[in-house]
């Protein structure tokens, strides 16, 4: 055993850095194991803000907000979690930016706030467009400051199991990519805060590392996942990389225009135009493409009459990603975009302190589903989630592992099992290189469980991907047989983890025989069935496949509704 | 469209180093590091390289091309494969390497974790709300702000080339972002620690960091706005904060640099004793310009003016190092001034925006 802690954080984004803080704060021996160094997570690519009603900008007020998250969700949040989240969202927020945030500020020197999608109120609090950046900056400054306090980061461990022994999550086994070897943690509480899976779909605002592994190593430990059908597509990514270009440039009043230069969301959503919710925008957008009125695939994000001084202060990571990538500057031309996979609305299950329903295992982020986004999640509340939700976990994690009798658990039965598993898959040299499986499961993802959902392509993807997965259990040929950053090895295991998620996404997708949030299905279903289905889809893995069963909606105070931006 | 590398390839457990040439196939759009997955996925999956978010902002894939720290991600290919050209791959300088363009980043975050990377807050942490600051004393630390800890710099620095133990510029730009930042109140304490040996007074001003930084940091901008607020401070017995306050003597006693006091005023009366026979053989060959009298320029008033218009301003410290010409930089660069394109109107201009309930005779624009 490499090392015993008090509590293991699995995953180093915001979620995963603020749970660890926390935990360390209440008195835990905390262990972070992250396969990136922590600032490369991919939630310093968030870009747009974060979403807590402090009332800077207009009146505002943590009901407003709830209502809005609600609204967005398709009444499919959880409105107790709801609650929670946005009451102590703007606590979460100042205690940010007395760490050092440094977050844009208004004319009084407060923190400003700028509208979002499907807002009532301008409530995003935001450093020009990097402010996924400039918080996990911020976190992994408080990171250093603990880890000189004794907490230990494990950089770049690649985790891909948990270990499970008599009903409690007691550790975890990774891969040291920089020295190589199978390595085994111990913890009397786990958290996972890996992040999401957009890697599943070739078109994706994600990073490479987004292979959804802690859902997967949940799955797989038996833990169920919830809502997993709902992947959001983002309105505004980048043509021909994905790319995301942030929802803030039309929060600060971009247009979005087809072929004809015409503002086609007051055809959608004549009240909130190109602030409607992220779900309505990307429909519209598609509808408007297959209907011939798109460019070259695409609609056009328009900013040219903001002007080279607001370009330049406000979105100057924009300018400068379509600049590199689409090759516009966007004060002279509109960029052109399209959607694209950007968060996984579903996730681990767990309650609003992040307890999966495995004792001692819990999660956060955009891995774990608590749920506060339902169907569909408001732009600047997924970093907002990461703040208030990481907390939340890390002290329930670090109060269970300090009131849990006994020490930590063995794990070397689980360690033995991992080794001869890694070992099967370096010795393996007969088969296809991963890469095929890979682009073709992203290819086919898109195309049949994208932004709208028709019954037979997802029948069809049903069974591309059982064929996918046949080639891969068939075994699949890791080049690298070293162990020295063997990524190769690496994102063979990743490739597995997305097969998982997606099976899991078509079987709760293709029986979800409605239109809510981002799962649409204009052509069969194309109203929302709350007699039916105002209830959350739970995801088991049983046997060799996911298998389906339901829960209740938490509700509070807002009886569903219909929805119009 | 083909596209040819050459990679230094390193093996770790035999410590052999080979150049090897791959040809692959890209997509026109590839970047350097699409087109090393291409040669990973498909040519040799052994090749080691980091990489993660692919949009310049997660700092992993920092390696060298041609000889020059670049972000691969950053790095559009287009040009250079239609050129013929066939660039060298090769990890990033200064740190160790571990494998093939990995590159060992402890000792780069070592040297991040010495400047005591976060903020030791000025303020009352009790208060319930956040702190009150405005925008334009927050305009000094947004460059340093923008760093995504890539180590372009660090790979490309020659002082740390000669001096491994120099805190480099990424770790002294964050300690920037920490002095800048008017909610911190360890100015002083960070502006001794970071003006010791190994620190900022041991940048040459070589400018390779702020040339090579993809994100427009420029942290030899940083680097003096720390001498700035050093010398501000009263923090200037390093040899290299003596050296530049002499500049400022001599530039306003006579308008002229006194290069003959240079040596004793920066490196002390003693030391400058053993630098005597060096000085007589400068001195022989006609070198060094007799110290008594001075030479004053003719117009030293103006000079002397010039000192006095600065000190008004209240120039002295981080404000008065000139910022921006590549800040944000380096794009607004790129920006022409107002007054040069309409963008509604040039010959592929996108058309000029309107409502569908703006169209003529459009009812049931407004009503789906």
């Amino acid at each position: 055993m490499e090392a015993m802690h008090d509590v293991l954080v699995v995953g180093a984004g915001l979620a995963g850095m603020r749970a660890a803080i926390e935990a360390h704060d209440r008195g835990a021996n905390v262990g972070v194991i992250s396969k990136l160094h922590p600032t490369r997570s991919h939630s310093g690519a968030a870009e747009g803000g974060i979403n807590a009603a402090l009332g800077n900008a207009a009146e505002d007020s943590p009901e407003k907000h709830a209502f809005d998250t609600v609204k967005g969700s398709d009444y499919l949040g959880d409105q107790d979690a709801i609650e929670i989240f946005t009451r102590e969202a703007p606590g979460d927020i100042y205690q940010l930016e007395r760490w050092g945030a440094v977050f844009s500020r208004n004319d009084e020197g407060r923190l400003d706030q700028r509208p979002f999608g499907a807002a009532g109120s301008p409530r995003t609090v935001y450093a020009a467009d990097i402010t996924g950046h400039v918080l996990i900056q911020v976190l992994y400054e408080q990171l250093q400051k603990r880890m000189a306090e004794g907490m230990t980061v494990y950089e770049e461990f690649f985790a891909f199991r948990l270990v499970v022994e008599d009903g409690r999550c007691t550790g975890v086994i990774s891969w040291d990519l920089l020295n190589g070897g199978v390595k085994l943690h111990t913890g009397k509480a786990v958290i996972l805060a890996t992040g999401g899976a957009g890697r599943i779909y070739r078109v994706t605002t994600n990073a490479y590392a987004c292979t959804g592994d802690g859902m997967a190593m949940a799955l797989r430990a038996g833990v169920p996942l919830k809502d997993m059908e709902f992947m959001q597509f983002h309105p505004t990514t980048m043509y021909p990389s994905g790319i995301l270009i942030t929802e803030g440039c039309r929060g600060e009043g971009g247009y979005l225009l087809n072929k004809e230069g015409e503002r086609f969301m007051q055809r959608y959503a004549p009240n909130a135009l190109e602030l409607a919710s992220r779900d309505v925008v990307s429909r519209s957008e598609t509808t408007e493409i297959e209907a011939g009125r798109g460019i070259d695939g695409n609609v056009h994000l328009d900013l040219r009459h903001l002007g080279p001084e607001k370009i330049l202060t406000k979105l100057p990571g924009s300018r400068e990603l379509a600049m590199t990538y689409a090759g516009v500057d966007p004060i002279y031309a509109p960029i052109p975009v399209r959607p694209g996979a950007h968060y996984h609305m579903g996730g681990i299950e767990t309650d609003s302190q992040g307890l999966s329903e495995v004792e001692g295992l819990y999660a956060a982020g955009e891995c774990a589903c608590v749920s506060v986004h339902g169907a569909n999640r408001l732009g600047g509340n997924s970093l907002m989630e990461t703040i208030t939700f990481g907390r939340r976990s890390g002290q329930a994690a670090a109060e269970y592992a300090l009131s849990v009798p006994g020490g930590n658990g063995s794990g070397e039965a689980a360690r033995a099992d991992a080794e001869r598993w890694v070992k099967s898959i370096l010795d393996n040299t007969e088969g296809e290189r991963p890469w095929a499986i890979r682009d073709e499961l992203g290819e086919s993802m898109l195309e049949n469980f994208g932004v709208f959902r028709r019954a037979e392509k997802m029948e069809a993807q049903i069974g591309i991907i059982e064929g996918l997965r046949e080639r891969y259990d068939r075994g699949v040929v890791v080049e690298d047989k070293g162990n020295v950053f063997n990524s190769d090895l690496t994102q063979a295991i990743e490739l597995g983890y997305l097969l998982d998620l997606a099976s899991c996404m078509l079987q709760a997708g293709s029986v979800r025989t409605e239109s809510r949030g981002a799962h649409s299905r204009p052509y069969d279903f194309p109203d929302r069935d709350d007699e039916n289905f105002l209830k959350h889809s739970i995801t088991r893995w049983v046997g060799d496949g996911p298998e389906l069963s339901y829960r209740e909606v938490r509700m509070t105070q807002w009886e569903p509704m219909e929805r119009k931006y | 469209m083909q596209v040819g590398l050459k990679i230094w390839r390193y093996d770790a457990k035999t410590g052999d180093r080979a150049l090897k040439e791959y040809e692959i196939s890209a997509p026109e759009e590839a970047t350097l590091l699409d087109c090393l997955d291409i040669v990973k996925d498909q040519h040799d999956g052994s090749l080691a390289y980091r990489k993660s978010c692919r949009m310049m902002i997660c700092g992993s894939c920092g390696m060298r091309m041609d000889g020059g720290a670049v972000l691969a991600c950053r790095t559009r290919m287009y040009d250079i494969a239609q050129a013929g050209h066939v660039p060298v791959i090769s990890a990033m300088g200064n740190l160790p390497i571990v494998k093939d363009l990995v590159v060992d980043m402890e000792p780069f975050w070592h040297k991040m974790r010495s400047v005591d990377p976060y903020l030791q807050p000025r303020y009352d942490q009790a208060q319930e709300r956040e702190n009150v600051v405005q925008q334009k004393s927050m305009d000094v630390i947004h460059k340093e702000s923008l760093c995504i800890n890539c180590g372009c710099c660090v790979s490309e620095c020659n002082s740390m080339e000669s001096d491994p133990d120099f805190l480099g510029p990424a770790a002294l730009a964050k300690g920037m972002r920490f002095v800048g930042d008017p909610r911190d109140g360890a100015t002083i304490e960070r502006l001794e620690k970071y003006s010791e040996a190994h620190g900022l007074w041991d940048c040459t001003r070589c400018y390779f960091c702020t040339e090579r930084c993809p994100k427009g940091v420029d942290p030899r901008d940083a680097i003096a706005k720390l001498g700035a607020e050093a010398m501000k401070n009263g923090i200037d017995r390093d040899m290299g904060a003596r050296h530049a306050k002499w500049f400022v003597t001599s530039a306003k006693t006579t308008g002229w640099l006194r290069e003959t006091e240079l040596v004793p005023k920066t490196q002390g009366i003693v030391a400058s004793i053993k630098e005597i026979k060096f000085a007589m053989s400068l001195a022989r060959k006609g070198k060094v310009p007799p110290p008594f009298p001075p030479h004053v320029a003719a117009d030293v008033g103006e000079s002397r003016a010039l000192f006095d218009l600065v000190k008004a301003q209240g120039r002295d410290g981080a404000l008065g190092i000139v910022q921006g010409e590549k800040a944000l930089g380096r794009i607004e660069a790129h920006h022409e001034a107002a007054g040069g394109r309409d963008p509604y109107n040039e010959p592929d201009s996108a058309p000029r925006p309107f409502l569908p309930s703006e169209r003529e005779g459009s009812e049931e624009a407004v009503s789906s």
